[in-house]
């Protein structure tokens, strides 16, 4: 038996062919970017967001599994391959920089100095200290990952000091975590309506990250299950962890939205219900029901079913739709916040005038981060051996049976 | 590194981790029923447990009088006046509520998440939420004044008056939520408790104690039929229970969260609440557990294991209500709301700023000491700690609640709040009755559930593999 759990040689094909939608999406965006340029900046922002949650969340799953352990440890180095996918991600936000004018209102100096409470907001938006705020996301992401996984590769070597400092690295990484992806949430989607506020998105977007997550490792694990090395190791009772993650992840995604939107609804303050209006009018209502059956109701109910999440070929069809919906979901906290067409695309007041519009940039846009993004993970995730296999928790991990 | 490789066949070579053992070696099942039933079984009452019950005995009877006298004279005898209509009542409510809540975690969600360790902790701490709950479901009635007249306010009963509870306000939802809370988790305590009644009762000597036994134990003879039908109504309840760790606490939230209150209104309050149920349920766990070890010589089976777990749920749950207080004052100054950026900065400049700042020296700033193992090993810094997240998350409620009602929107009615003596002597009494409850529960029922103890000792894991 092959015992470096090197990564299946068709690896390689996957890898051209992720490279070439992306070029392809990539040449779109461009002729997006030359013709239209704000619908490019919109699209480009959605699906930067949705493979960015499957980059961070992934980071965040491996710190958490430093710290709890537990058997879904076997699938360590595919979230690890998706967090070095980090250093891409950070080079992939150069169009929003350039794109601010359109997306963040306020970066217009003069409808700041009309607006009081922009004024008032003027300390923390700006753009040096969005940059700079940028700058230390990035910057922290990508040390805590890059460290994880270099004390990673020292563990396969036999160095079993590492252990403890994973630990110590994933506590502390943990808080920065939560921290920086709350702002960056605020930063980057929450401040696109720059009157809008609500003390739960940063647990929104993070819960969001760990769907992303979760249900991208499923995919690409049903996938290598199917032959070496992970044939003989990955069991059932593996995905049934994963799955019944992804489960409790659902059903914190619903109860964080249902507490924003109950509360925004019942309280019905100028300040706060825009957002809500905007989302539920023009169109978008069908959406907003389309999210709650379909990123809740139905991917709970099929969750619960304990054969589903124990056959990785059903589990898999959850979890690629659980991705779609995440991106339609990104969409709706997006999107609603612009005009359908035209030049200015500002709401500025978070009213709703336009309808409902999907352009063609917001599938080649994710069409081109994806790829890449893609490219990037399968060369992560091609050059460490598929298994953990020198990690402390893996005896329990693979005499895991699961239960329940 | 190729060579290394070929010496490690996944998971044999490596040294699984070492952590301490969910139950000190050397126990049988004889060894563990012993211990534990005798804590009951025994005719003579150890007089340190005397000397405990009469002191908790006196607050309850604090309680009486303190109840007595409310019921004569009405809630006049408390501080609570206009703007502060809301105070001790419903802080101690509260409080007493999200104490609760770690009962539920550790028997219900600890149980689905296969955590061998909840099983030496489980039966006190689910004891632990029946009393919390009793003590918190006495404020909503009591701090009516009248609470003969609470059956028509808080149920739907349809009366001659056609009068009818507001269904829109979480008041109401707070009433059906603790009290299917209660309902599920006596259910689940007391389901728990039918194997374990069934030893006492095979094991008791008196005539009184066998028959008292005997019918509480339901007529279990521990037949294979009945143990498969004892599995699945546990985890039934366990599934049922889950979700009211999360709905208890949020809907407790909500009675702030949908007034339109500077410091209430916030979104993020249902998970917040949440956590901070947990974090002081936890603590209060471990006030429990550290004295109660230490004094029927349980270190055996609650190990350093549980002292090390627990201190770390109430770390991560800590962090996130850490997390929440950072939020609340970034977003009162994000809003650009200036009735949101007053209340923080009343909380922190204000009359009762040195409330808020204890509040977050000791669940922001002390529960970083749990971080470090030297003090996850320090059993008496420990049992001092935990007693100060209790204090932490109390004045965590009484800034919330305060701080917001005794300045709001209009200066000219602001007022600041006094609670009187009475206000304390029902929150001192109602600490009495739990303590009495938790007392006499120690000494008239097994403590730790015995039978899922025997799972855990070594001679069970022989069995099953012999089988």
């Amino acid at each position: 038996m092959d015992r470096t759990y090197a990564a299946p040689a068709d690896i390689d094909a996957r890898r051209s062919r992720a490279f070439t939608a992306g070029a392809v999406g990539l040449v779109a965006c461009a002729i997006g970017f030359a013709t239209d340029r704000d619908h490019f900046f919109r699209a480009w922002l959605i699906a930067y967001l949705l493979f960015l949650g499957i980059a961070l969340g992934s980071m965040a799953l491996v710190m958490i599994q430093h710290l709890s352990g537990g058997a879904w440890g076997v699938f360590r180095r595919i979230f690890e391959a998706s967090s070095r996918t980090l250093p891409l991600m950070a080079v992939l936000f150069l169009p929003v920089l350039l794109g601010m004018g359109t997306l963040y209102s306020w970066t217009h100096a003069d409808h700041v100095q009309a607006d009081e409470v922009l004024r008032h907001k003027a300390t923390y938006l700006n753009l040096g200290f969005f940059l700079a705020r940028t700058f230390v996301y990035f910057a922290g992401w990508i040390l805590i990952a890059w460290t994880l996984t270099r004390w990673s590769r020292r563990q396969d070597e036999g160095d079993a000091s590492v252990n403890r400092k994973l630990q110590y690295l994933s506590g502390g990484g943990i808080v920065f975590y939560a921290f920086s992806a709350t702002f960056a949430a605020i930063d980057w989607i929450m401040s696109i309506n720059p009157h809008w506020f609500s003390t739960l998105f940063g647990f929104i977007f993070i819960g969001g990250q760990g769907i992303s997550a979760l249900a991208f490792t499923i995919v690409v694990s049903a996938s290598l299950a199917r032959r070496a090395p992970m044939d003989t190791l990955l069991k059932p009772s593996h995905f049934h962890d994963l799955g019944k993650l992804s489960l409790a992840f659902v059903m914190l995604w619903a109860y964080f939205n249902f507490s924003q939107y109950m509360l925004v609804y019942a309280a019905n303050l100028v300040e706060e219900i825009p957002y809500f209006v905007a989302r539920t009018s023009h169109g978008w209502q069908y959406i907003a029901l389309f999210l709650v059956i379909f990123q809740f109701a139905v991917p709970f109910l099929l969750l619960l079913s304990r054969d589903l999440k124990r056959t990785p070929h059903r589990l898999v069809v959850v979890a690629l739709w659980l991705l779609v919906v995440r991106f339609i979901d990104l969409f709706m906290l997006v999107a609603p916040e612009f005009q359908s067409t035209g030049a200015n695309l500002h709401l500025l007041d978070g009213e709703a005038e336009g309808g409902v519009y999907v352009h063609w940039l917001d599938l080649a846009a994710p069409l081109a981060i994806g790829g890449l993004w893609l490219w990037m993970f399968f060369t992560q995730l091609a050059q460490r051996p598929l298994l953990a296999f020198a990690d402390p928790y893996l005896r329990d991990a693979l005499e895991s049976t699961g239960g329940h | 590194m190729a060579d290394s490789m070929e010496d490690h066949l996944p998971g044999s070579s490596v040294p699984a981790r070492v952590m301490p053992e969910v139950i000190a070696p050397g126990h049988t099942f004889q060894s563990v029923t012993d211990k534990i039933s005798g804590i009951v079984l025994t005719k003579r009452t150890p007089i340190g447990w005397v000397l405990g019950f009469a002191v908790a005995f006196v607050f309850l009877m604090l309680m009486n009088a303190t109840i007595g006298y409310l019921l004569v004279t009405g809630i006049g005898i408390f501080g609570n006046n206009v703007p502060v209509g809301w105070a001790f009542p419903i802080i101690n409510f509260v409080w007493w509520i999200g104490i609760g809540h770690a009962g539920t975690l550790i028997s219900a969600i600890l149980l689905l998440f296969r955590q061998p360790w909840r099983t030496s902790i489980n039966r006190f701490a689910e004891a632990m939420t029946l009393f919390a709950v009793a003590c918190a479901a006495m404020f909503p009635l009591l701090h009516t004044g009248r609470p003969w007249l609470a059956a028509y306010w808080l149920f739907p009963y349809p009366n001659s008056m056609g009068l009818w509870p507001q269904f829109r306000s979480p008041l109401i939802w707070d009433v059906f939520a603790v009290s299917t809370y209660f309902t599920v988790s006596l259910l689940f305590w007391d389901t728990g408790l039918v194997p374990d009644l069934a030893t006492l009762r095979d094991r008791a000597q008196s005539r009184f104690a066998k028959v008292t036994y005997g019918v509480l134990s339901l007529g279990w003879r521990g037949s294979a039929r009945h143990w498969q039908r004892y599995e699945t109504a546990y985890l039934l309840l366990a599934g049922i229970s889950t979700p009211l760790v999360l709905s208890v606490h949020s809907i407790v939230s909500f009675d702030f969260a949908v007034s339109v209150i500077p410091g209430w209104h916030s979104t993020i309050f249902p998970p917040y609440f949440v956590a901070g149920a947990i974090y002081s349920g936890f603590a209060m766990v471990m006030t429990l557990a550290i004295p109660l070890r230490k004094f029927y010589g349980l270190e055996d089976f609650v190990t350093m294991r549980h002292i090390h777990n627990m201190t770390k749920i109430m770390l991560v749950t800590g962090m996130i209500v850490a997390y929440g207080y950072a939020n609340e004052a970034f977003f009162a100054w994000y809003s650009g709301n200036p009735y949101e950026g007053y209340m923080m900065y009343n909380r922190m400049t204000g009359p009762y700023a040195v409330y808020y700042w204890s509040l977050i020296s000791i669940n922001a700033v002390m529960i970083q000491l749990f971080w470090f193992r030297r003090v996850r090993d320090n059993i008496a810094l420990l049992f001092v700690l935990s007693l100060l997240v209790n204090v932490g998350m109390w004045l965590e409620r009484f800034i919330i609640i305060i701080t917001s009602l005794s300045r709001d929107f209009l200066p000219s009615s602001w007022d600041m709040f006094h609670p009187t003596s009475w206000d304390f002597a029902l929150f001192a009494g109602t600490i009495g009755l739990f303590l009495s409850l938790f007392f006499l529960f120690v000494r008239l029922l097994p403590a730790i559930a015995m039978f899922e103890m025997r799972t855990i000792v070594p001679e069970a894991k022989l069995q099953a593999e012999h089988h």
